[in-house]
C-alpha cells in the first residue's frame, strides 16, 4: 500500500494532485480507515476557517474604506437597476426646499426654485457658468468636476462646493440642477443616507446621463467660449 | 472636513470618468477585509492594516499593470503592510520572529494567547501559529488560492510553501480538535 504522507494528504483535499496521484490516495483512502479519518480532521478544519472568515466579506465594508476609494478619484458602486439621477430629482427638490426656507430672503441661497425647477443661483451660477475645471484655483469655494453631453444634446456639469455636490444642465439661460446630494457631516440629516458618498452618487448619476468621453480641457473652454450652447445633439 | 472637490477636478483631462482601478478596487474591498481579519490578530488590527495598504496602494497605482490581478497585487500590499506592522511591534508583543525561533517559543506565545480567554478558539489557534505558516494558510485555506498562486504571492518554492501549510494545519488541527 501506498504510504501517503500529510502533504499529500492535503494536497489531495485541497485539490492540488494530478489524476493519477488522486486515484492512488482514494485507493489507499478505502484500504486504510485510519488515514480517512486524518482526512476527515483536515477537511473540518478546513471548513471551520473558510466559516469563520466568510462573514467578513459579508459585513457592510466601513465608510472610510469606500470614502479613500471615492474620493480619490471616481470609483462608482454595481450598476444599478433604475438610473439614479431621476432617484435624485425628488431628493434635490427636498433639499433645496430646505435650503430654501432656511435662508433669510434677503441672501439669495445657491440654489432657487423656478416654476418647480431647481435651479443655480449666485456663486454657484457663476462658478458653473465660467468656471473650467483644468484651471481653477486650488481654493475654489464651488468646483467644477466633470462636463459633458447628455443625450439630448445639453451640457451638464458636475460641481462640488463643500457642503453641497451635485449635477446641474445648461437649460435655456441657466443651470437646471438634476440632482444635489450632501456630504457626510455636513449636517445632512433627514433621510440621506448615502450621505458620506454623495459625490460618488452624483459621480454615478453623471455616467449614467453621458453621451460618450467627458469633454477634455479644450472642449470644455470651447463649450463656455460659445455659451455652452450645443448645435449638434449626439442622437 | 475634507475637501470633496479634489475627487473630482483631480480627474486628469480627458481621463476616462470611471477609472477601473478604483472600481475594481471597491469591489474587491470585503474579500480584501476577510483577508486581513484572517492575517492580523483582531479586528481593529485589520482594518487598520488595509488602511494602510489601500493608502498604498493608492500611491502605487501606476506599478499596477491594468488586466494584471489586481486581486493578488493588492493582497500582497496587505500581507507586507502587516509584516511591516509586525515587524514594528517585533519588541512589545515578540510575534515576528524568524520560522525557527518562531516554533521554539510557541509555548510563550500560546500561553499570552490563552490569557485572552474572550477570543474565538479558532481565533485563539490562529494567532499561535508563526506568520509564515499562517499567511500560507490564509492564502489557500481562507482565500482558496492554487499552491502556484500563493507560493508566487509570497515569493517562496512550492516545497517551502506545502510544508508550512502542513505543519500549520497540524497544529491547528490539534488545538481545534482538543477544544
Amino acid at each position: 500500500m501506498m504510504r501517503i504522507d500529510d502533504d499529500l494528504l492535503m494536497a489531495f483535499l485541497d485539490g492540488e494532485l494530478d489524476e493519477v496521484t488522486r486515484a492512488r490516495v482514494e485507493r489507499a483512502l478505502a484500504e486504510d480507515p485510519e488515514l480517512q479519518v486524518r482526512l476527515d480532521i483536515q477537511r473540518r478544519l478546513r471548513d471551520r476557517l473558510a466559516a469563520h472568515y466568510a462573514p467578513v466579506a459579508e459585513e457592510e465594508v466601513p465608510e472610510r474604506f469606500r470614502a479613500m476609494l471615492e474620493t480619490n478619484v471616481v470609483a462608482l458602486p454595481a450598476a444599478r437597476s433604475r438610473p439614479l439621477w431621476q432617484t435624485f430629482v425628488a431628493l434635490a427638490a427636498t433639499l433645496v426646499l430646505g435650503l430654501f426656507i432656511g435662508r433669510a430672503i434677503t441672501s439669495p441661497g445657491p440654489i432657487a426654485v423656478e416654476d418647480g425647477i431647481a435651479v443655480a443661483r449666485a456663486e454657484l451660477a457663476d462658478a458653473l457658468e465660467t468656471q473650467l475645471a483644468s484651471t481653477q484655483p486650488p481654493g475654489a469655494v464651488t468646483r467644477i468636476g466633470v462636463t459633458f453631453q447628455r443625450g439630448d444634446g445639453r451640457l451638464c456639469r458636475t460641481f462640488d462646493s463643500g457642503a453641497t455636490a451635485g449635477l446641474a444642465c445648461r437649460d435655456g439661460a441657466g443651470w437646471q440642477l438634476m440632482m444635489t446630494a450632501s456630504r457626510a457631516g455636513g449636517g445632512a440629516e433627514g433621510g440621506f443616507r448615502q450621505a458620506g458618498t454623495g459625490n460618488a452618487l452624483v459621480l454615478q448619476a453623471a455616467q449614467e446621463l453621458m453621451t460618450g468621453e467627458p469633454l477634455d480641457a479644450a472642449r470644455e473652454r470651447q463649450a463656455r467660449d460659445s455659451g455652452w450652447r450645443t448645435n449638434r445633439p449626439s442622437r | 472636513m475634507k475637501r470633496a472637490g479634489a475627487s473630482v477636478s483631480s480627474a486628469r483631462p480627458g481621463s476616462r470618468l470611471l477609472q477601473a482601478f478604483e472600481r475594481e478596487l471597491l469591489t474587491l474591498l470585503p474579500r480584501l477585509r476577510r483577508f486581513a481579519r484572517a492575517l492580523a490578530r483582531d479586528a481593529a488590527d485589520a482594518d487598520d492594516v488595509l488602511q494602510v495598504a489601500l493608502e498604498r496602494a493608492l500611491k502605487a497605482r501606476e506599478q499596477w499593470a491594468p488586466g494584471t490581478r489586481l486581486d493578488s497585487w493588492m493582497m500582497r500590499i496587505v500581507r507586507n503592510c502587516w509584516i511591516d506592522e509586525m515587524r514594528s511591534r517585533t519588541r512589545r508583543l515578540r510575534t515576528f520572529v524568524p520560522e525557527e525561533e518562531g516554533e521554539a517559543i510557541g509555548s510563550d506565545s500560546h500561553r499570552e494567547i490563552e490569557l485572552r480567554a474572550e477570543m474565538h478558539d479558532v481565533d485563539r489557534a490562529m494567532n499561535s501559529l508563526p506568520p509564515e505558516q499562517r499567511e500560507a494558510i490564509v492564502l489557500v485555506l481562507v482565500e482558496g488560492l492554487a499552491y502556484r498562486e500563493a507560493a508566487e504571492l509570497l515569493e517562496i518554492p512550492m516545497g517551502t510553501l506545502t510544508s508550512r501549510l502542513t505543519r500549520g494545519r497540524q497544529a491547528l488541527a490539534q488545538m481545534l480538535e482538543a477544544a
